[in-house]
C-alpha cells in the first residue's frame, strides 16, 4: 500500500499461488504491515458513467469488538456499510489485535477485480489503507474475514450499495444467524415441553368432566 | 358355529401365526421334530448378489500442472525432487531455508508466505550460515463448524470424503484460508500435520505464537532445550497451571530457546492437552548438528520428505524423512462442527467429552490416511542408498511401527544417540505416545537390511491402525517404494488388486463390500429376502390379532 497504485501484475500472485487449479492475476502490494490486493483507484465498472461519491471508512478489527456480540470472539467496528452506487470507497482498516485480520470484499465484478474480490489486510497491530470502485447495481456484497473461523466467530458484514439486495444471513447486529443453536439441553427442553403437556392435558380433562 | 363365531378370530390369528412362523426363528428342537416328520425343505435359493454398485473414483494422482515435483534451484537453494505425486511447493522450501525476509518477492508471493514468516538474522559463531532464527505461527482450525453452512468449512480430507475437525499451528500465510472464494477447501499446504520445524544446534531461535483460533493455546517444547524463563522472566514452558498465562485468541506471545543437544524432538500445545493436542495441535522440533553452511529448511509443510536437507543429513543418508503419526477420535473431533458458538464448543469439548471414556477412529501419517498416503509419504529410494526416517508417534495410542521389506536400525530415541552396542536390526519398534524414534533404513539387498526392490508397505501392526473408523485398507498404511516401481507421475506400479473403491467415500463410508471389484457376484453384497420380510409382516398382523381378540375376551 505504501507503494501506492503499483499495480504488481505476478504471474501467480501470493494468496494464490499455491493454488494449482486457478492462476489469477491478482494485482497486489505486500509489505510487512499487509497486503491490499485488487485496489482500484480509477477503472470504472461497465454500468458506470462517472464516480457518483466518494466514501471513507475507518474499520476496526480486534477482540475487543466482539464483547458485545454474545457468541463471538472476533469483530469488527462496522458489520454494515452503505454506500452509494458507483462510488470510490477508500477503506483504513486498523488492526487492533497482535494477529492478522483481513477485510474482503466478495462478487464484485470479475473483468474489474480478479476473483471478484477487493481484499485488505493487516498484520498485528498494523493499519492498511485501500480503494476500490463499485458497481452501479443495488446489492449486498459480503465482507469478511478469511482466516479460518474468523467469519464464523464474528467478522462477519455486509457492504450494501445503494438500496442493497437484502441483508445477508448471520451478519452480527445486523441478521440472525442461519444457523443456530437451541441453547437449552435437550433434558430441560423435553422436561419442560413434557410438564407443560401433561398440565394442559389435565386442565382440559377436568373441564371435559365439569361440564 | 356358535363356537365359531366366539372362538373363530383368535383360533385362525394363532393358526396363521404359526404357519408364517419365519422358520429362521424356530427352536433347534422344532425344527428337529419338523424334520423328523417332514424331511428337509425343498430347495430355495438363497436372494441373488446385488448387482456391483458403480464405483466413480477420484483420480490417484493428482495432476502436478506446476511441476512442483521437479528439482529445483530457487534463490542459490538446491531443492531435491520430490518423487512421489504429490510434492511441496518448493517456493515455501526456499523461503524457509533463505528466511522470509531475505528473498525476492516473487518467491516469496510464490510460496504464499507473510514476510515475517520465518525470519533469519545474524550468523552468530561465523560459521556461513544464520543462527538467529524468528519463526512465527498462527493457529487454524480445519474442518470447522459454520453458522451460514451446513458442511464443514476450510475442508480437508484426511482420506476420501473423511473430514475430522482439526487444529494445527500453521505457517504464517498471505490470504484466504481456502483455495479460492468459491471453493470451501483449505489452501495447499494449509494443513495437517503442523509443519516440522528444523533449527540448529546453539541456534538463537524465537517462536511466536499468533494465536488466531477462538481457544487460548500455547506453545510447549517437549525434550527440546529451553528455559523455564525467558530472558525477561516470562514463563517459557507453555504449561499454564506451572508457568505461564495462554495466549488468548488476538493475541500473541513468544518463545525462546538455544538447544545445546541434537535430535528429533516435539512441540505441541499445552493448553487442555488431552483435548488440544489430540485435535493436532502438534509437530515435529527437529535440532540439528552444527555444521558449517548449514543453511536448514526451517519448515517441512505436511512432514515427509526433507527437500533441502542438513549439512549432516546430506553426508550420511541420501535422504530423509520426517514421518509424523496421530490418531483421532471422531466423537471429540467432530464437536467443533456441532456448533458455531466458541462457548458451546468450549463446554463440549472440554467438559461433555470424557477422554477416559473415549475411543480412537482415524490413524494419519503425516496428515493423511490410506489411500492418500501413497500420494504423498512413499518412502523412495533405490537400491544401495540409506535413508534417515524422524519418526514421532503424536497419537494416544502406542504404535508397533512395522515395514516389511525392511529391518531399520534404532540410531535415536527421544532425541537422544543409542549407543552403537544397544543398536539391533529391527523389524517392528514399539512408540509409546509423544516418543520420536531416528530409524536408518538401508536399501542394501542382504537379506537381513533388505529384501531388494519392491513396494514394501509400512505400518502401524496394531490392527486398529491399518483402518480407517474400522475400515480396512485404510489408516497409516504407507509404502517404502523403489524408484523403478514408481510410474513417470510418481504413482507406485502395484501389482495387487484395483483401487478404485479405496478412492472413493462410499468405501469408507462402508457401503461397498470390499471383495466386490474383484470377486463380483459371489462376495457381492447379498440381496434381501422379501419372502420373510412378508412373513414377519403376517405374522406380526397375526398376532396383533391374536392379541386383540384375547384381551378383548378377558375383558368381556
Amino acid at each position: 500500500m505504501r507503494l501506492l497504485p503499483l499495480v504488481l501484475l505476478l504471474a501467480v500472485a501470493g494468496a494464490f499461488a499455491q493454488n494449482h487449479a486457478e492462476h489469477e492475476h491478482h494485482k497486489m502490494t505486500v509489505d510487512k504491515s499487509g497486503v491490499v490486493m485488487n485496489e482500484n483507484t480509477e477503472n470504472l465498472p461497465r454500468d458506470c458513467e462517472k464516480i457518483e461519491a466518494e466514501h471513507e471508512f475507518e474499520i476496526f478489527a480486534g477482540r475487543k469488538y466482539a464483547n458485545d456480540i454474545p457468541g463471538t470472539i472476533f469483530g469488527m467496528s462496522e458489520t454494515d456499510v452503505t454506500v452509494a452506487p458507483c462510488s470510490r470507497v477508500t477503506v483504513k482498516f486498523v488492526n487492533e489485535d497482535q494477529i492478522r485480520h483481513q477485510w474482503m470484499v466478495h462478487g464484485l465484478p470479475k473483468y474489474l477485480y480478479p476473483a471478484g474480490m477487493f481484499h485488505i489486510e493487516a498484520m498485528g497491530g498494523q493499519t492498511m489503507t485501500g480503494t476500490f470502485i463499485v458497481p452501479g447495481e443495488d446489492k449486498n456484497y459480503l465482507i469478511h474475514c478469511d482466516m479460518a473461523q474468523h467469519m464464523e466467530k464474528g467478522m462477519r458484514g455486509q457492504l450494501v450499495v445503494g438500496s442493497g439486495s437484502g441483508d445477508l444471513w448471520s451478519v452480527p447486529g445486523v441478521s440472525d444467524s442461519f444457523y443456530r443453536s437451541s441453547y437449552l439441553t435437550t433434558r430441560v427442553a423435553s422436561f419442560v415441553a413434557l410438564l407443560a403437556f401433561v398440565a394442559a392435558f389435565a386442565v382440559t380433562w377436568a373441564c371435559r368432566i365439569r361440564s | 358355529m356358535q363356537f365359531l363365531k366366539k372362538h373363530g378370530i383368535w383360533i385362525s390369528a394363532l393358526v396363521v401365526a404359526l404357519l408364517v412362523w419365519p422358520p429362521q426363528w424356530y427352536p433347534m428342537s422344532v425344527k428337529l421334530q419338523m424334520t423328523r416328520w417332514f424331511g428337509a425343505a425343498d430347495y430355495r435359493p438363497l436372494p441373488a448378489s446385488k448387482d456391483p454398485q458403480a464405483v466413480q473414483a477420484e483420480g490417484f494422482c493428482p495432476p502436478d500442472p506446476s511441476g512442483w515435483r521437479n528439482a529445483f534451484q530457487i534463490e542459490g537453494v538446491d531443492i531435491q525432487a520430490s518423487a512421489p505425486c504429490v510434492a511441496d511447493n518448493p517456493y515455501i522450501v526456499a523461503a524457509v531455508v533463505k528466511g522470509t525476509n531475505n528473498v525476492s518477492q516473487d518467491t516469496l508471493s510464490k510460496s504464499g508466505l507473510t514476510p515475517d514468516a520465518v525470519e533469519k538474522g545474524r550468523d552468530l559463531d561465523g560459521d556461513g550460515d544464520p543462527d538467529e532464527i524468528h519463526i512465527r505461527l498462527e493457529v487454524a482450525e480445519l474442518n470447522g463448524g459454520s453458522n451460514t453452512s451446513g458442511n464443514p468449512v476450510t475442508q480437508y480430507d484426511i482420506a476420501p470424503g473423511i473430514r475430522p475437525g482439526l487444529w494445527v499451528f500453521a505457517p504464517k500465510f498471505v490470504g484466504m484460508a481456502v483455495e479460492n472464494f468459491e471453493s470451501n477447501i483449505a489452501r495447499n499446504s494449509l494443513r495437517l500435520p503442523s509443519p516440522a520445524i528444523r533449527v540448529e544446534e546453539g541456534d538463537s531461535v524465537r517462536i511466536t505464537l499468533e494465536n488466531s483460533h477462538y481457544m487460548p493455546h500455547t506453545l510447549h517444547l517437549h525434550g527440546a532445550d529451553h528455559g523455564f524463563t525467558d530472558a525477561s522472566g516470562e514463563g517459557n514452558d507453555g504449561v499454564p497451571i506451572t508457568s505461564e498465562i495462554p495466549v488468548l485468541p488476538g493475541t500473541a506471545r513468544s518463545y525462546e530457546l538455544q538447544p545445546r543437544h541434537t535430535g528429533t524432538m516435539f512441540y505441541h500445545c499445552h493448553v487442555q492437552p488431552h483435548v488440544h493436542v489430540m485435535m493436532g495441535l502438534q509437530g515435529l522440533f527437529i535440532i540439528e548438528e552444527n555444521r558449517p553452511n548449514n543453511t536448514l529448511q526451517t519448515m517441512n509443510i505436511g512432514a515427509g520428505f526433507v527437500r533441502a536437507p542438513s549439512v549432516a543429513s546430506r553426508e550420511k543418508y541420501d535422504s530423509e524423512y520426517d514421518l509424523h503419526y496421530l490418531d483421532l477420535d471422531k466423537e471429540l473431533s467432530e464437536r467443533i462442527q456441532q456448533s458455531n458458538d466458541p462457548r458451546l464448543v468450549t463446554k463440549s469439548m472440554h467438559r461433555d467429552y470424557d477422554i477416559t471414556d473415549a475411543t480412537t477412529d482415524y490413524f494419519v501419517l503425516n496428515g493423511r490416511s490410506f489411500p492418500y498416503t501413497f500420494r504423498e509419504s512413499l518412502v523412495v529410494a533405490n537400491e544401495g542408498e540409506k535413508v534417515k526416517l524422524r519418526v514421532v508417534n503424536g497419537g494416544g495410542k502406542g504404535i508397533a511401527l512395522h515395514t516389511h521389506g525392511h529391518k531399520f536400525t534404532v540410531t535415536d530415541r527421544d532425541g537422544a544417540i543409542l549407543p552403537v552396542a544397544a543398536r539391533a536390526p529391527q523389524d517392528v519398534v514399539w512408540l509409546a505416545t509423544s516418543q520420536r524414534v531416528d530409524l536408518d533404513l538401508r536399501f542394501e539387498n542382504d537379506g537381513l537390511h533388505a529384501y531388494g526392490p519392491g513396494i514394501w508397505p509400512y505400518h502401524d501392526h496394531q490392527y486398529s491402525g491399518v483402518t480407517t473408523d474400522g475400515i480396512g485398507p485404510g489408516g497409516n498404511i504407507s509404502a517404502i517404494t523403489y524408484a523403478d516401481y514408481l510410474d513417470d507421475s510418481g504413482w507406485p506400479k502395484t501389482q495387487g488388486v484395483a483401487w478404485d473403491n479405496y478412492f472413493t467415500e462410499k468405501y469408507y463410508r462402508k457401503e461397498i463390500p470390499v471383495w466386490e471389484s474383484y470377486m463380483p457376484g459371489l462376495l457381492s453384497e447379498a440381496g434381501v429376502d422379501l419372502r420373510l420380510l412378508l412373513r414377519i409382516v403376517i405374522f406380526a398382523i397375526a398376532l396383533g390379532v391374536l392379541a386383540a381378540s384375547v384381551l378383548r375376551r378377558a375383558k368381556s
